[in-house]
C-alpha cells in the first residue's frame, strides 16, 4: 500500500496504457501502487500480473481484467489501491473456481487495524521479546513470512494441521532460516571474523577483550541467521590461551564484560538480546585434552588443551563469581545462561568439590546454573532451552580440528499429544496409529523447509544465507547433511490423562503407558530418518507458546474432552498443558521422585530434556544442593536439571528481593514485577502469556514448611 | 508401639538442615502460642490433622536413603511427645541420622535423647532474649526460662552439632535483642526474617517482617563477628 498524497490531477502516461482493441479505457481513476506511486488506471497491469504469476491463459486474464475494471468503474472512486484491484481479481479467480491460480496470486499482508493494534500492544508470543519499534517490525514480517511459509513453502495437508493445532512449526515467521546453532570459539580464532559482506575484516583477535568482541559480534551475526539459540562449546576452555597472562582481577573483569555484553545486547530479532547459551567444564573434556591450542593471533600455541586446565578453571570460577553477584540491581542475568557439564571425569578432577558449592551457591541464590550430566563416555554440547547434540564418532573427529565442531537443528515441529487422546477414544491401536500419521506429517513437514533452505543456500555467499554459506574452513558453515530435525511434544501428561484417567505421577500404569508414547515416538522417528537420510531426533519442545495455543484450539474444537484435563483456568484463559514429557507443575512431589521419574524418558529424548525444581521463595542451601545434584548423577538417568527461584524487582526503587510478592520490602511500593523462569530460561513475570501465567500459580514449589 | 502423632512429612528439604538434604517429621502439639507461627494447625488443630502412622513415614523415607542425610524432626515442639523416644530409636534401628527442633522448654529430655545418642544434630529456637516479659509476648504463655537456659546449656555442653535460632519482627525485636541474645549465647545466632504468610494469630498476618536491609545489618549482629562495629551503623540506621 503506498503513502496517502493530496490527489491532484496527475498527467497520465498514456504510453504505458495499451488499449486492447477497441476498448476504450478513459476511467478518472488513480491507482495507489505498492511502489510508492499514484498512477493512472491501467487495465493492462491486471493482465501481465495474471500472466506472470499466475498459470493463466491470456483469454481468461483479460477477462478478468475487464470484468474488475467494470466493477471499478461501478463503484464512482476517484483512487482505488493496487491491493484493492488484487483482491477484486482474487474474487474473480474464485468464482470461476481458478482456485490454484488464486492462491498463486494473493496477497500477504495485514489489516490496518491490526497493524495500529500491534504498535500500541505488546506481542507475548516470546517473552523474550521487549516491546519497541524493532519489536513491531520483527511481528509484522514474521506475519507475513508465516503466511509465505504456509501457502508456498509447506505443503496444504502439513499447513492445515499446523493451523488446526494437530503439529505446531515452530519459528514460521523465521521460516528463512534454521532453528538454532553450536559452535565452539575455534572458528573466529582460527579464521577472524571475516564476515561475507562485511565492511571490513578483523584478523584472529590477539587479546582476551577482542576475542570477546568478536564472539559478541558473530553471535549477534548468527542470531540474524538463526530463528533460536546460539550455543558455545566449552567457553571457558577456549579462551583459557588468551589468559595465561592474566591475573585474576583480569580474569574477573573479562568474565563480568562477557556475561554483561552478552545480556545487554538487544541487536537480535525485534530487538532481542541474544538467546545465548555458555557450555562450561571444569576438566578437560577428553575429547580436546590432545587437541593443540590455538591462541592469540590464530596460533598454535605449541601446547594441548590438557595444558590449559588451570586457565580455564580460573575462568570459570569468575563467570559464576559475576552470575553470583547479578547485575547492577542485584537481579540475576537473563543471558548467557551457563551450562555446567557433570561428567565422571569432573569428579575425579582437583578442585572440583570447591567449584561445585560455587555453581550450588549461584544455583541458590540466583538460580542461574544448569546442571548437565553427561554420564560415561557420552559429550554433548547444549544450547536453547535444553537442546543438545551428543557427540556422534565424527563429532569426536570434529574435536580434533575444533573450528569445524558446528552443529545446528533445522527445524521443531512439535505434537499436540492430547489431541491424539480425544480422537482415539480410549483405543491403544489407534492411538498409536495416529501418532505415527503425525510423525509422518511432522517428518514430510522437515523435508519440505529442507528443500526450502537447500533452495537458499544454493545461491551460496552471494545469496540470503550468506553467512551461513560462508566457506572459511573450505566447507558451508551449516552443514546441511548434518542437521538434525528436531521432534517435539507437548501435553504427554495430558494425553495419558485422557487415554488412562490418571496422571502421569499418579499411578505405575500411567507411567508406563507414558513411557510407551515416547518409545514409540522415538521409534518412529529412528524409521524415518533412515527412510528420509534425515536425522529426526526427539526434543523437549520449550513450548513457552506453544502449550496455551494447543490448550486454546482444544478448548475450540475438542471442548468436551479437553475440559476435563486442561491445566489451570479456563475462565480467565489462563490455560495450558503440561510441557513435554513433564509431570503436572502443579504435582505435589518430592524433588527426589521428580527428577528420577521424569528422567526416566530422557534417555528416549535424544536431543534434550531437563528437568525444573521450582524453589518458590525457599533459599536452599548450597551444600545440600550439591549434595542433591551429585546424587542425580549417580542414581538418575536424568539429563539436565535447573533449580527456579523466584524473584521481585521494584520497579520504584530499583531493588530485587527473593519470592514473587506483591509489594516491594524496602519502599512498599506495589508497582512491581516478578522474575523467573517461564521455561527455559529467566523473563520477567509480566511479559508472560496467559496460559504459561496460569502454569505459574500452579506450580509446585519444593517447600519449606508444613 | 503406636504413634499417633506425625502429623506432616516433607520427604526432601534443602533447607532444614544446613548442608544436607533431609526428611522432615512433623509432630503435632506445642506448649507456645506464638503469634507468628507458621505451622500453627500443628499447634492449635493438632488433634483434627490426620496422623501417619510410623511404620508408613519409616517405608515412604526408606527408598530416598541414598538421597537423604537425615530425617529432622521438628513440630509443634516435638519434647512434648511421649513417643519421642520411640520414634527416634526406629530411626537409629533403620540407620538415619537425625536432627532434632525443639523450643527448649524440657531440658531433661533432651539430656535424656542425648545420653542416649539418639540425636546428631539439634536446632533450638530461641524466642526472644532470656526476659520474662519479652518471652511472653513472643510466646503467648508464661515460660519458666530457668528451663530454657538449661537447654541451651545441654546443647552447647554436648558434643553434637548445634545451631540457636531466632525469628525476628519489628512488633517484637530490635537490634538491642539481637545484641543481647548474641552476647549471652557467646556464639553466632542465626536469624529467621519474618514472612507474613499465614501466622497463628491471624492478625499477624498484616505484619511484616524487617525490611532486607535492616535485617541484613540484624545478622550481622547475630554473627557476632563486628559487634562494635555494627551497632553504630544499626543506631544511624535507626
Amino acid at each position: 500500500m503506498g503513502v496517502v498524497l493530496p490527489l491532484e490531477p496527475i498527467g497520465r502516461n498514456t504510453e504505458k496504457i495499451s488499449y486492447s482493441q477497441n476498448e476504450t479505457t478513459d476511467l478518472a481513476l488513480f491507482v495507489r501502487t505498492s511502489e510508492e506511486d499514484i498512477t493512472g488506471w491501467n487495465r493492462q497491469r491486471i493482465v501481465d500480473a495474471l500472466l506472470r504469476e499466475t498459470f493463466i491463459d491470456p483469454d481468461t486474464a483479460v477477462r478478468i481484467s475487464k470484468d474488475v475494471e467494470k466493477t471499478v468503474k461501478s463503484g464512482a472512486l476517484k483512487t482505488v489501491t493496487g491491493p484493492l484491484i488484487r483482491e477484486l481479481v482474487n474474487a474473480r479467480l474464485l468464482e470461476l473456481g481458478l482456485e490454484q491460480n488464486r492462491r498463486m496470486h494473493t496477497r500477504l499482508g495485514v489489516p490496518l487495524y491490526d497493524v495500529d493494534q500491534l504498535l500500541v500492544h505488546q506481542n507475548k508470543e516470546n517473552a523474550n521479546i521487549p516491546h519497541g519499534p524493532e519489536a513491531t517490525n520483527l511481528t509484522l514480517a514474521e506475519g507475513i513470512k508465516k503466511e509465505y511459509a504456509l501457502l508456498h513453502v509447506f505443503s496444504e495437508d502439513v499447513a492445515d494441521a499446523h493451523l488446526k493445532g494437530d503439529i505446531h512449526l515452530h519459528d514460521l515467521g523465521f521460516i528463512d532460516r534454521p532453528y538454532c546453532s553450536g559452535q565452539s570459539l575455534e572458528y573466529i580464532k582460527k579464521f577472524g571474523l571475516n564476515l561475507p559482506h562485511a565492511l571490513s575484516l578483523a584478523a584472529p583477535a590477539r587479546h582476551p577483550e577482542v576475542l570477546l568482541s568478536h564472539m559478541v559480534k558473530f553471535a549477534a551475526a548468527l542470531q540474524s541467521n538463526f530463528a533460536g539459540a546460539i550455543g558455545w562449546d566449552a567457553v571457558n576452555l577456549f579462551f583459557a590461551p588468551y589468559l595465561e597472562d592474566l591475573d585474576d582481577k583480569g580474569v574477573r573483569q573479562l568474565a563480568q564484560m562477557m556475561i554483561f555484553e552478552f545480556s545487554q545486547q538487544a541487536v537480535a530479532r525485534g530487538g532481542q538480546a541474544i538467546f545465548s547459551d555458555i557450555n562450561i567444564y571444569w576438566e578437560v573434556p577428553r575429547h580436546f585434552v590432545d587437541v593443540p591450542a590455538i591462541g592469540p593471533g590464530g596460533k598454535y600455541t605449541g601446547k594441548t588443551y590438557g595444558e590449559y586446565e588451570k586457565e580455564a578453571q580460573r575462568f570459570a570460577w569468575a563467570l559464576f563469581d559475576v552470575y553470583q553477584e547479578g547485575d547492577a540491581a542485584g537481579r540475576p542475568f537473563f543471558f548467557p545462561k551457563p551450562l555446567v557439564h557433570i561428567t565422571e571425569k569432573l569428579f575425579i578432577t582437583e578442585g572440583h568439590e570447591a567449584f561445585l558449592e560455587h555453581i550450588c551457591d549461584v544455583a541458590a541464590d540466583k538460580g542461574n546454573t544448569y546442571f548437565v550430566f553427561d554420564r560415561g563416555e557420552t559429550a554433548k554440547i547444549s544450547e536453547c532451552c535444553r537442546l543438545s547434540f551428543k557427540l556422534e564418532a565424527r563429532d569426536i573427529e570434529d574435536a580434533k580440528k575444533p573450528w569445524k565442531m558446528r552443529y545446528s537443528a533445522l527445524q521443531n515441529v512439535t505434537i499436540n499429544l492430547p489431541r491424539l487422546g480425544y480422537r482415539a477414544k480410549g483405543d491403544d491401536a489407534t492411538l498409536f496409529d495416529l501418532l505415527t500419521e503425525q510423525i509422518r506429517l511432522a517428518a514430510k513437514g522437515h523435508q519440505q523447509k529442507k528443500a526450502f533452505i537447500e533452495k537458499l543456500m544454493a545461491h551460496g555467499e552471494n545469496g540470503p544465507l550468506s553467512l551461513l554459506a560462508m566457506k572459511c574452513d573450505g566447507e558451508n558453515y551449516l552443514r546441511l547433511e548434518r542437521c538434525s530435525y528436531l521432534v517435539g511434544m507437548v501435553g504427554l501428561n495430558e494425553l495419558v490423562k485422557t487415554h488412562l484417567g490418571r496422571e502421569l505421577h499418579d499411578s505405575d500404569e500411567a507411567m508406563k503407558f507414558g513411557l510407551q508414547v515416547i518409545a514409540h515416538m522415538n521409534l518412529v522417528c529412528r524409521k524415518m530418518g533412515e527412510r528420509f537420510g534425515m536425522k529426526f531426533v526427539l526434543e523437549q519442545t520449550p513450548a513457552e507458546s506453544t502449550a496455551y495455543r494447543f490448550a486454546k484450539l482444544d478448548m475450540a474444537h475438542y471442548s468436551e474432552e479437553a475440559a476435563m484435563v486442561v491445566q489451570g483456568n479456563v475462565e480467565n484463559n489462563e490455560m495450558y498443558y503440561t510441557n513435554s514429557t513433564l509431570y503436572t507443575a502443579a504435582g505435589e512431589m518430592n524433588p527426589i521422585r521428580r527428577v528420577e521419574r521424569e528422567g526416566l524418558f530422557h534417555p528416549l529424548i535424544e536431543a534434550g530434556a531437563i528437568t525444573h525444581i521450582w524453589l518458590g521463595e525457599a533459599h536452599p542451601d548450597k551444600n545440600s544442593l550439591k549434595g542433591f545434584v551429585e546424587n542425580v548423577f549417580k542414581h538418575t538417568q536424568n539429563d539436565q536439571i535447573a533449580f527456579s527461584p523466584e524473584f521481585t524487582v521494584c520497579l520504584d526503587c530499583g531493588r530485587t528481593m527473593r519470592g514473587l510478592r506483591d509489594d516491594c520490602s524496602y519502599c512498599r511500593s506495589n508497582h512491581v514485577d516478578g522474575i523467573t523462569r517461564i521455561t527455559g530460561y529467566f523473563t520477567r513475570v509480566s511479559s508472560w502469556n496467559k496460559g504459561k501465567i496460569g502454569e505459574l500459580r500452579d506450580r509446585y514449589r519444593n517447600p519449606n514448611q508444613l | 508401639m503406636r504413634c499417633n502423632n506425625i502429623k506432616g512429612l516433607i520427604e526432601c528439604s534443602f533447607v532444614d538442615w544446613p548442608g544436607m538434604v533431609c526428611g522432615v517429621m512433623f509432630l503435632g502439639g506445642c506448649n507456645f502460642r506464638c503469634p507468628y507461627c507458621h505451622n500453627h494447625p500443628l499447634v492449635l488443630e493438632t488433634d483434627s490433622l490426620p496422623a501417619l502412622p510410623l511404620g508408613k513415614v519409616l517405608e515412604r523415607l526408606a527408598p530416598l536413603k541414598k538421597w537423604l542425610n537425615g530425617v529432622c524432626i521438628s513440630g509443634g515442639e516435638p519434647t512434648f511427645d511421649p513417643e519421642l523416644g520411640t520414634i527416634l530409636t526406629r530411626l537409629k534401628e533403620k540407620g538415619w541420622k537425625v536432627k532434632l527442633d525443639t523450643n527448649g522448654s524440657r531440658p531433661f529430655v533432651l539430656k535424656k535423647l542425648l545420653a542416649k545418642r539418639l540425636i546428631d544434630m539439634i536446632a533450638m529456637d530461641i524466642k526472644a532474649p532470656l526476659d520474662e516479659k519479652k518471652y511472653i509476648r513472643c510466646t503467648g504463655r508464661r515460660v519458666d526460662l530457668e528451663n530454657i537456659r538449661q537447654s541451651i546449656r545441654i546443647i552447647r555442653e554436648s558434643e553434637i552439632p548445634h545451631e540457636f535460632r531466632m525469628t525476628v519482627l519489628p512488633r517484637y525485636h530490635n537490634k538491642n535483642d539481637v545484641a543481647e541474645l548474641t552476647a549471652y549465647l557467646a556464639e553466632p545466632l542465626k536469624l529467621q526474617n519474618f514472612n507474613p504468610r499465614t501466622t497463628l494469630d491471624p492478625r499477624m498476618a498484616i505484619e511484616e517482617g524487617f525490611s532486607p536491609e535492616i535485617f541484613s545489618d540484624l545478622q550481622l549482629l547475630a554473627s557476632g563477628a563486628a559487634h562494635n562495629d555494627s551497632n553504630d551503623k544499626m543506631l544511624i540506621a535507626s
